[in-house]
Order: structure tokens, then sequence, then C-alpha cells
């Protein structure tokens, strides 16, 4: 019975939109532009824990080791690396990695302009990073002087060409190559060097370590590990797991940062905007039929049927604008990522939420258009 | 219908009234209408405003410089890199005629952790040392006037805008790089996107804390020097004779110079601009179609109307305004609750993220001719069928 009704409001809602095209297009592009705006702004609004966690997504490691004082990945502090020696022998540790930061400066022998870049010091063999062009362009790092720079170090530090010589804080070095990373937000440009070079160049010793990444063995429960280090080591280091370290970034890049605050706020100006459009254009289209609303009331039909009738037809426009949408968002994406270097990535479940959202936005402001069909009087409207 | 009769009724010829009444006659709806241009619009507002905020909170240190010329290296990209030069080319910029002061300005944004009273981790700060017997380096009330205080042992100034998590405001003692520092005054200058907090302390302070440092505050390297010209010389003159006299590796800018270096800077490699280009697009889109879809249904449902005055010999080109005059006033009527609604939006974002979001003038005449614009671009694309309308085939 119920099936048969809705069946009947269907087809009755798809026979409305069929009925006027241009303006069921014009409803189309309305839902259409809402759900595009609410995904652009997500996709900044995500876009800035992502460049967060960039790096720590190409880096080899079950459990992190850091200072306590840890803030996000450039500020990380460091601690005395014979805690990451006594980590090693810690059951279900494979392998513990120091992994070195550095701020440096980085200028043209030849004069010019002196860069920020930010250091990163490891040992190759240990293969830290899960970066194709660091693991294959081993030997070249571990030539004295010499770096690999990331590829999206910005434009302004000039040609990143192999044998290119350039100074880090005065010291003379050798590009060997370039590596596909992405600088996330370590700054404008990063540099890697195997930790000799790196300790020559900051003067930094190997006992200060700012990162640990600890890999485990196979089958060993990271949870379990993790309780074992924070046994096992002194209060001065924490432990995260890579779901704890998501969370800890997430929440400093959204949380601390005015960037995170600045698309937090866009993406809820957004979704108020969207739920306008959505209205407007449910409301614009309930009012036009609402000689046929009423038509239908004096018939016979229950209030509950026209509420169906106008539920499925937002559902339908929702659904049938959606896909264009997120299309065009992907698009869109693409065109951030090469203009503004963010890595905005549109993953399932953020494609499911803005979905979800804007199934349940144009639910809600169908709802809000209803109020004059429910009170449609057959003998006010002709 | 009735409203409309009026109105042509008391101002033949006249082009608003019929606008206007158009406007005004169905009130729902016209609440409705300007509530979907207004988000539109708020949309805008607020990308526009973030884009200027980020550029004003980015500059507010330099803005706030306190000189006519700064001396710096030539090889500094940006004002907020450390990029030193010898502390004895102040000699020299001091002896170059014309110079009437010029006085140290050391800084740091990379090496001084404040300990914050909240969570009692250290947090990066941005440091600026000042020589206190010197006339002072910034405009700012609260570092100007409380120079003095920081002549005794272990004081520094601290922004009272800064991130709450480092707990500045109100702070009367902390620790800097691990140090007892006592809190001698605070100033608001806000953070930016490099620095959460700033800390102001003398120059003598700023070597004691400088890690590593063994050096005494004389011997310290100077970050900018900050130079105010003998009344009666031009700034242009003594810059000439300041670039003359200082090696080549210094470089000596006026303060436009200053801030339009670092705004340059911030504005090709932060991707603020076209981030916000792109937010400031997508409410001009919103904002056309709603404003289209406004105007649309308002004018199929007063075709009858518009074909009859066709059919009693009113031209087309009369339709046409009154449809513009229209879509202006909607537009209109979407951006005055806007422009409102925008102020306490701006007021909630300066308070939470500690951004300097100002409404002002510019703001307010672009997003207002932008409004007009998708208005009036909306309403050029509805008019076609005002046009095509054919009185013989609408009855």
């Amino acid at each position: 019975m119920i099936l048969r009704r809705l069946r009947v409001s269907a087809e009755l809602a798809w026979r409305i939109l069929i009925h006027e095209k241009g303006r069921t297009a014009l409803a189309l592009a309305g839902v259409f532009i809402a759900i595009l705006l609410v995904f652009i702004e997500l996709g900044f609004f995500v876009a800035v824990p992502q460049g967060g966690m960039l790096v720590y997504d190409h880096m080899r490691f079950d459990l992190l080791l850091t200072s306590t004082d840890y803030q996000f990945q450039a500020q990380p502090w460091q601690f005395a690396r014979d805690r990451l020696t006594r980590a090693a022998s810690v059951a279900g540790v494979a392998k513990a990695t120091p992994l070195y930061f550095a701020g440096g400066s980085w200028q043209d022998p030849g004069g010019g302009v002196k860069l920020d870049v930010f250091l990163l010091g490891f040992d190759p063999a240990a293969r830290p990073f899960a970066v194709a062009e660091l693991e294959n362009q081993r030997n070249m790092l571990e030539q004295p002087g010499t770096i690999l720079v990331d590829d999206t170090t910005r434009t302004i530090f000039g040609p990143l060409q192999a044998g290119r010589e350039i100074q880090i804080d005065g010291r003379r070095m050798t590009i060997g190559g370039a590596y596909h990373l992405g600088t996330g937000f370590l700054g404008i440009g990063v540099a890697a060097m195997d930790e000799a070079n790196f300790f020559r160049v900051t003067g930094r010793r190997a006992d200060a370590v700012n990162l640990g990444l600890i890999e485990l063995a196979p089958g060993a429960d990271s949870g379990i590990v993790a309780a074992a280090l924070r046994q096992a080591l002194p209060g001065d280091v924490e432990i995260f797991t890579r779901q704890t370290l998501a969370a800890q970034e997430d929440s400093y890049w959204t949380t601390r940062t005015s960037v995170g605050l600045i698309f937090g706020s866009g993406l809820i100006v957004a979704l108020i905007v969207g739920l306008m459009v959505l209205y407007q254009t449910l409301a614009t289209q309930i009012a036009r039929h609402l000689p046929q609303f009423a038509t239908l009331k004096a018939i016979g039909y229950t209030d509950g049927h026209l509420t169906a009738v106008v539920l499925v037809e937002a559902v339908i426009v929702v659904g049938v604008a959606f896909l264009p949408a997120a299309a065009a968002a992907m698009g869109v994406y693409a065109l951030i990522r090469s203009e503004t270097l963010l890595p905005v990535v549109l993953t399932p479940s953020h494609v499911a939420a803005v979905l979800a959202a804007t199934l349940l936005m144009s639910v809600g402001s169908a709802f809000l258009s209803l109020g004059s069909v429910r009170r449609a009087d057959p003998a006010d409207v002709f | 219908m009735a409203a409309l009769d009026l109105s042509l009724r008391l101002v033949p010829g006249a082009t608003v009234p019929l606008a206007w009444r158009n406007l005004v006659a169905d009130k729902w709806r016209l609440l409705r209408s300007s509530a979907g241009i207004a988000f539109a619009v708020l949309l805008m507002l607020v990308q526009l405003g973030f884009e200027r905020a980020f550029f004003d909170a980015s500059l507010a240190a330099v803005r706030q410089l306190d000189g006519d010329l700064f001396v710096m290296n030539a090889s500094k990209y940006r004002f907020g890199a450390r990029d030193p030069f010898a502390h004895r080319e102040l000699g020299a910029i001091r002896a170059v005629s014309g110079v009437a002061s010029a006085a140290p300005l050391y800084a740091d944004w990379q090496d001084f952790f404040w300990t914050s009273p909240i969570d009692g981790k250290p947090h990066l700060v941005r440091i600026f040392a000042v020589d206190p017997d010197q006339p002072p380096v910034f405009l700012l009330s609260g570092i100007a006037d409380q120079q003095s205080l920081l002549k005794a042992e272990g004081a520094v100034l601290v922004d009272r805008r800064s991130r709450r998590f480092l707990g500045m405001d109100g702070a009367t003692a902390a620790k800097l790089n691990g140090q007892n520092v006592r809190v001698a005054g605070n100033f608001a200058l806000g953070p930016d996107f490099m620095s959460d907090g700033t800390v102001i302390t003398s120059d003598r302070e700023f070597a004691r804390l400088t890690p590593g440092n063994r050096g005494s505050a004389a011997a310290l390297p100077i970050e900018a020097a900050v130079a105010k010209v003998r009344p009666g010389e031009t700034i242009a003159a003594v810059q000439q004779r300041l670039s003359a006299a200082l090696p080549s590796s210094l470089m000596v800018m006026t303060k436009p110079e200053i801030v339009e270096f670092e705004r340059k800077f911030q504005a090709q490699l932060s991707s603020a601009a076209p981030i916000f280009f792109l937010g400031t697009l997508v409410g001009f889109a919103v904002g056309i179609l709603i404003s289209y879809q406004i105007i649309y249904t308002d004018l199929s449902d007063r075709l009858p109307q518009y074909a009859t005055l066709k059919g009693i010999g009113y031209r087309n080109s009369y339709l046409v305004r009154s449809v513009l005059a229209q879509a202006a006033l909607t537009g209109v009527a979407g951006y005055v609750p806007a422009w409102l609604l925008s102020l306490a939006v701006y007021r909630i974002i300066r308070s939470v993220a500690l951004l300097p979001l100002h409404m002002t003038p510019q703001l307010t005449a672009i997003s207002f001719a932008l409004t007009l614009g998708m208005c009036l671009l909306a309403g050029a694309l509805a008019i076609r069928r005002v046009i095509a309308a054919d009185p013989a085939e609408i009855f």
C-alpha cells in the first residue's frame, strides 16, 4: 500500500519535472552550482590538514616517536636518540629510524636572495620515504655535498636541474636530482639529504632526533606495541599511531591556524548558501504548481501524498545534479592543485558526505517550501 | 495588477515605478529573492574580505614600522625571514648626511619559543628587539610608549592579540627559550600566517635569549635599520645618498617600498589570491543563477501583463529598461541585508580567527559592483522572454 502510494507520488513528481523542461533545467543548474560550491569549500577545508599530512603519507612507519612537546610536523621539537635505540629493542618493533629536520638558507653562489629551505636528513639505507625518486637515487644521496630537491619547490629557487651548485647556510652543495613528493606545509622549498650531509650543513649532532619512525614486525599489533613502548621509554617522548597522528595534525591545522578557520567558515557559508539555493529552487518549483497541487487535494489526495511528491521531486533533482557537480568539482580540484599546490583530493567519504549533506538540505528545504502546499486551498487558488 | 496600473497612471513613461511596483507586489517573494541574493553576496563579501585580511595580516608588522628609510640585506626575499647584516653598518648609516636617526631592529622568526602558561609547551613565536635608548621603531601604541620598560632585566612586551593557546593575554611571567621573563606590558598587533604571537624585547635581552649566542648586544647583527630623515631633507635624496654610501649587499627602501616588497612576496608565493578569487567567482556564479531564477520566474508570471503593455503600444526598449531596473533593485534588496550581515560575520571571524577582517569603502564598492553586475547579467539573459512575448499568443 505504502509502496504503491510512493510509486504514484514518484510518477507524479517525474511528470512535473519533465513537463516544463526549461524550468527543470534551471532548477538542476541551481542545485548543481549549490553542490559544486559545497564541494569547492569542502575541498579547501580538507586540503589544509591533507597538506599537513602529505609528507607523513609518504613515510614508512607504523608508530611515530616524538618529543612530548611535539606541535605539528614542521615543529616536532626533538628527543634523545637513545630513546630510539631503546625502542628498537621492544618486542614487536622491527625497525626504528631517526629523521632529522632543520631550516636552512638557500642562495645561489652568484648571490641573490637567501631563501628559507626546509631540510630533511635521513639514512637512505633505512628507506624512510616511500618516494620512488628518493629510493632509486640513493647512490646520489650518499655522495658528499649532494642533495635531492622536491620538484614542487617554488620557481623563485631557480632551476632544479642536476649538477647545479647552490649554497645552503653558506656551504656549497650540488643538486643531484629532484624527487616528487610535495612540500606540504614544510615551506616553499624542501631539500633531502643523507645524515652525513645534513650534520655537516646544519652543524647538528646525531643525538637530537626530530622524528622516530617505528616499523612493526609482521603480525605485531600497533596498539599493544605502542603501550609497550610507553612503558619502556621515559616520559619525555610521545608515541603516535597513524590514527592519533592524523587526529593531532588535523586538530592543529583546523583549530590552531587561521587557514583552518578561514576555510572552516568558508564551508559554513557555503552550506548556508547551498541551502538557500536549494530552497529557492524548490520553492519556485512548488509555487509554480500550486494550482495543480490544490486540484489534487480537491480530488482527494492527502497532504501526505503531496509531501511525498515534493520530497521525491527534491531527491530526483539532487540526484541528477549531483554527478555532474561531482565531476565538475574534480575539474576544479585539478585546477586548484595546479594553481595553488594545495593537495586537494576527493575521497569517497567526502563525496558521500556532500551527497548526504545535500540530500539532507534538499529534504529540509522541501519541508520548508511545503507550507504553501499544505495551505493550498482549491477554492483559493483559482 | 492594481499596483502596476496605478504606477503607470501616475507616472507614465517612467520605468522605475513599474520596476519598483513589480518588486514589492509580492512581499513574500521579495523576501525570498532578496534572501537568495543576499547569501550569494555574503559569500562574495566573505571571500573578498578574507583576501584583504590575508594581506592585511601579513603586512601588519611592516606597516607598523616607524621610519622614513629602511636598510636591510639585499639578499632578503621577504621581511619575515632572518637575514641580518653586521652591526658596524649602523655607524655608516648614521654618518650619511640627512639621516636624523637610525635605530636597529633585531628580529627572529625561527628560534624563539614561548612556553605557554596554558599547556606548558614551548611554541614558536616571532620576536622583535629594539634598543630602548633609540627612537621607537614601531608606530604601534603599547610598543612606542612602553619601550623604556624594556630597560629592566628580563622584561618583555607581548602581543595581547596573539593566538590564545600562547596565553600571552593576561600573562605576567613566562619562559622564553627556557629562561624566565617578566611581562612588562602589552600591545595589539595580531598574528599573521607564519607567527602565532609576537614578543618584543630589548637588544640586551635578545642577545641573552638567542640560542648559542655568546656575543654582546653591541655586536648583534641587525635585521633592519630604521632611519628617520632630518626635517627639510627629501626622503628620496637621502635614500640615494644612503645607497651610494653603503655596500651593494645592502638595500635601502622607503616605507611604501618595504610594504610593497612584502606584499609582492605574499602575492607571488602564497596561494591566497587564487583561492579567494575562486571563492568570489563561485559566489558570483551562484548569484547569477539565483537572480536569473528570480527574474525568470517573475517575468514568466507577469508575461500576460508585459504582453498587454506591448499590445497597447509600449516599446521593447521600455520593457527592457523596466526589467533591468527591476533586476538592479532586486540586487540592491539583496545587497543591503548581506552587507549588514557581513559586518556581524566579519566580527565573529575577527574574534575567532584573529584576522583583521574589516569592512572598507573599497570592499563595499567592489562587492556592490559585482552584485549589480550579476543581477543585470541575469536580467539581460532572462529578458528574451519579454521581448518574445506576443500579445496575441498569451491570451
